[in-house]
């Protein structure tokens, strides 16, 4: 708040430990270290936390640097509320594990809607597949 | 890649060639391209210099702390510690003194890490420890004492930098004794505790400058041919850490004067090179670095509390369960970083953290006051709450310079020639809030002072495009940039004035008018020639009736043609109009026939009468001579005195015959005229042309003019009638005659 009145700045922010969230749906936990104008972000520590269902499991990353315009939010995380969760840690291997199985029931219901679908003869294209033709 | 090749080819075949002088040339093109240092074997010697010198500084470094950090991050090999080199032996000795004395009398510390403490002490870096030793100072003192301490062990740089100089380094921009130190001395002991990661040589310990400057790996430049400079700090780089601003430490409250910037802003360049937020900072900083905080603030923790953190928090802070370490190769969880002088993070307000800017935001000064009463709120509680974040030994990496220069940027961006424009609410709330504020003043009428907004106006510079234009040359130069994007087209605005517009509005209009007068009559006209036919068509009984139509079409034709007031005489303007347009004299010709001989008379004069304007009408088209037929047969069936009125008018006034003359039409309608009087004359014996002497002097002037006109402007006819010769040889005399000849070529055998 010092040097942004009625603004908001990463300033603050730094050398604190946040929560990440970027675009391709990836969650970062880490130590904010650097900024820019461009809100690119060095994270210092950095965790991936995959979360399946009530579970998570970290994956140790190490430094990241984050290109500004890949974060879709991300906050402050309060350290002595942080292991104050319903959420169960699980180790790497596992959550991994229920990842891929998430994934893999995911695509079978996006394919089975997708033939019922078809079968009606409409057709929603996928969002990622958007621009393929 | 051709291109290569054939450079290579080139480089062979003067080889080849075994030329020696151009060897030696070749050599001495590259020594001032490249510089001295480019030659191979100096280069070579100088690497395995260095490359020693490298390894007996790693050994010497690595060697004292294995038991504190984890092997991972020990590139080097440990063997037992060779000396290191002479320069940091002598420094080590130093700090080691120095070390022990501080320790050995301050109990506190000595008893918790008593056991890494004397091998951290025989490390090179000796300000670390020196820092351990002045724990209790404010942050900025502490600062400005490892300045000193720098500048102390100055011979110890200088030493260390000669090697780099040797080889012919620019200005790297090392200074002794300046540099960043807080942010250096924890960067130091993280790599003291967590061990030498896996770099370069470059990045020892003791070569801090390289690690804080951030420089890129400095390239040999010959200062002979004048390469460019090397930069010891590209364009972009966040700014070092000045001395100056941690030494300018006044402290006072915000005022409401808002204070404009003694630099102008220039908005087409944000960050040129001469105008860089590094420069804004360095310049603009010093006056107003006034952090809104009071008094001086300490660090929160007496040493002995710090002492008694350090030792609960060995034990808190790894975390519990198979969670696998977050430090790179570290043991998990902070390393107890002891001694060190809090890093400023976050709300823990140290005074050096940025104030507020008065000369990039035009805050309204009551959102000022209520911002710094949240921020010092904040501070009284964050002071309690940033205990555990003393700690990190990874803080500050963002120099307190670089988020200075970060906010600068966004600030700069925050700017706007017109508050109204961009910040409407902002600007309403507050002009609401004031004026709350007057009306409750007046109504207390208390003397307090309402402070009011006054904002700063930033000037709005209208940059246009000038596009660089070459004399004499085909178009514009377009050097398209951000700030003048190309100018695709040329489109230039023609407005017509108000006047312009409605004077051709008339015109058309009257146009218009004309026209539809035109097929107005044309129709009529048309009913008139089918008359006959339909005549004949019609049974005897609705002929009467058709006939009095056809009165009455050709009675309305005429109508259309003549003056309102009077009955018989034509209407000169009406007349001009039709014939002015083409159609309207197509009509005429075809109306003559149709009209009763005193009205087609009539209109024949007209027409004589205002022949030199007709023909003027009539340059473009040219078909004055439609008209010829028609009135021909309308001037054969004159009368005399009506034919003499018509020569009359077709001399009308002063000039107009020579005028006429010029016209092929008015030449034909002359002839048509003068020859149908001889016809008379001739034919008829008693004709009354000759009773009163218009005829004759009209006849005579006519000849004169003939005579006058040189042959240039005078027009053929479309024919020349045959009793012409006769009509002049009875007017003028043998002479004249002859010459009318020559001019008119009336041949005597077309008689």
């Amino acid at each position: 708040m010092n040097y942004m009145p009625g603004t908001a700045s990463l300033i603050e922010d730094i050398d604190k430990k946040h929560l990440v969230l970027l675009r391709d749906g990836r969650t970062l936990i880490g130590f904010l270290r650097s900024i820019d104008q461009f809100a690119n972000l060095v994270l210092h520590q950095t965790v991936e936390r995959i979360h399946v269902g009530k579970k998570y499991g970290d994956i140790p990353r190490g430094i990241f640097i984050v290109r500004g315009e890949n974060v879709v939010l991300l906050g402050e995380i309060d350290l002595e509320k942080e292991n104050d969760t319903v959420l169960q840690q699980v180790s790497i291997e596992e959550i991994l594990e229920e990842q891929r199985l998430q994934q893999q029931a995911k695509q079978e219901m996006e394919k089975a809607k997708t033939q019922a679908l078809k079968l009606r003869g409409l057709s929603i294209p996928r969002v990622d597949m958007l621009d393929e033709y | 890649m051709f291109r290569f090749q054939s450079l290579d080819e080139d480089c062979t075949l003067e080889e080849e060639e075994g030329l020696v002088e151009e060897e030696d040339e070749i050599d001495q093109f590259n020594d001032d391209t490249f510089g001295a240092g480019a030659i191979d074997d100096d280069w070579q010697e100088e690497h395995a210099r260095l490359a020693e010198l490298d390894e007996q500084v790693r050994d010497g470094e690595v060697s004292v702390p294995p038991t504190v950090a984890p092997a991972a991050a020990a590139s080097s090999p440990q063997p037992s510690a060779p000396p290191p080199g002479l320069e940091e032996r002598g420094g080590g000795d130093l700090a080691e003194s120095l070390a022990r004395l501080i320790l050995g009398t301050d109990p506190a510390i000595a008893g918790v890490g008593a056991a890494g403490l004397p091998k951290r002490a025989e490390l090179p870096p000796q300000h670390k420890t020196l820092s351990e030793a002045l724990p209790a100072r404010p942050p900025l003192l502490l600062g400005y004492q490892q300045q000193h301490l720098r500048m102390g062990t100055a011979p110890l740089q200088v030493n260390s930098r000669s090697i780099w100089d040797s080889i012919g380094f620019g200005p790297v921009g090392v200074t002794p004794g300046l540099g960043p130190h807080m942010e250096d001395s924890s960067l130091l002991s993280i790599i003291k505790e967590v061990g030498l990661p896996k770099q370069p040589p470059p990045m020892r310990s003791d070569e801090r400058r390289d690690l804080s400057e951030r420089v890129p790996p400095p390239r040999s430049s010959s200062p002979v041919i004048g390469s460019p400079p090397v930069r010891a700090v590209p364009i972009g780089t966040p700014p070092k850490q000045p001395l100056s601003h941690m030494l300018n430490q006044q402290i006072h409250c915000p005022t409401a004067v808002h204070v404009r910037a003694p630099i102008p802003h220039r908005y087409a360049h944000p960050f040129p090179d001469r105008l860089s937020p590094n420069t804004l900072l360095n310049i603009t900083n010093s006056p107003l670095c006034r952090p809104p905080f009071p008094g001086g603030v300490g660090p929160v923790l007496s040493q002995l509390q710090r002492a008694q953190l350090l030792s609960s928090q060995v034990g808190a802070f790894p975390r519990a369960g198979p969670v696998p370490p977050l430090l790179p190769g570290g043991g998990g969880g902070f390393r107890p970083f002891f001694g060190q002088h809090p890093p400023r993070v976050g709300p823990h307000i140290p005074p050096n953290h940025g104030p507020i800017r008065h000369n990039t935001t035009h805050l309204h000064p009551q959102h000022r006051r209520l911002l710094t009463q949240r921020l010092q709120s904040r501070g009284d509680r964050g002071g309690r709450g940033c205990e555990r974040r003393i700690r990190d030994p990874y803080s500050n990496l963002m120099t307190q310079r670089e988020k200075d220069w970060v906010a600068r940027i966004q600030m700069m961006q925050l700017q706007s020639t017109d508050p109204y424009l961009d910040d409407y609410y902002y600007q309403n709330y507050y002009e609401k809030m004031e004026k709350k504020q007057e009306r409750d003043r007046d109504s207390s009428s208390k003397k307090e002072h309402t402070t009011k907004l006054i904002t700063p106006q930033v000037a709005k510079l209208e940059h246009t495009y000038r596009p660089v234009q070459f004399a004499g040359s085909l178009g514009k130069l377009t050097v398209s940039s951000v700030n003048n994007p190309r100018k695709m087209i040329d489109a230039v605005v023609t407005t017509r004035s108000d006047d312009e517009e409605k004077r051709e509005k008339q015109v058309w209009n009257k146009r218009r008018q004309i026209l539809y007068t035109v097929e107005k009559m044309y129709s009529l006209l048309l009913e008139v020639q089918d008359f006959e036919k339909k005549f004949i068509q019609t049974p005897e009984e609705q002929r009467d009736a058709l006939l009095d139509q056809h009165k009455n079409h050709t009675i309305q034709l005429y109508n259309t043609l003549r003056e309102k007031e009077w009955d018989d005489r034509v209407s000169d303007e009406q007349c001009l109009m039709i014939m002015s347009v083409r159609k309207g004299k197509r009509l005429v010709s075809r109306l003559l026939s149709f009209l009763p001989p005193p009205q087609a008379a009539a209109v024949v004069m007209a027409i004589a009468r205002n022949l030199p304007a007709l023909a003027k009408k009539d340059k473009q088209d040219q078909v004055l001579c439609w008209l010829v037929e028609p009135v021909s047969v309308v001037v054969q069936s004159l009368s005399s005195s009506a034919l003499t009125d018509l020569l009359q008018e077709l001399q009308g006034s002063e000039g107009q015959l020579p005028r006429v003359l010029q016209n092929k039409f008015g030449v034909t309608l002359l002839y048509l005229i003068l020859s149908e009087g001889e016809r008379m004359q001739s034919s008829d014996a008693n004709c009354q042309l000759m009773d009163d002497n218009r005829w004759t002097e009209l006849v005579f002037s006519v000849t004169r003019k003939l005579l006058e006109v040189p042959p240039a402007s005078l027009s053929p006819p479309l024919f020349t009638p045959p009793n012409l010769l006769s009509l002049f040889s009875r007017y003028v005399d043998r002479q004249r005659l002859e010459l009318l000849q020559e001019k008119l070529q009336i041949s005597a055998l077309s008689r």
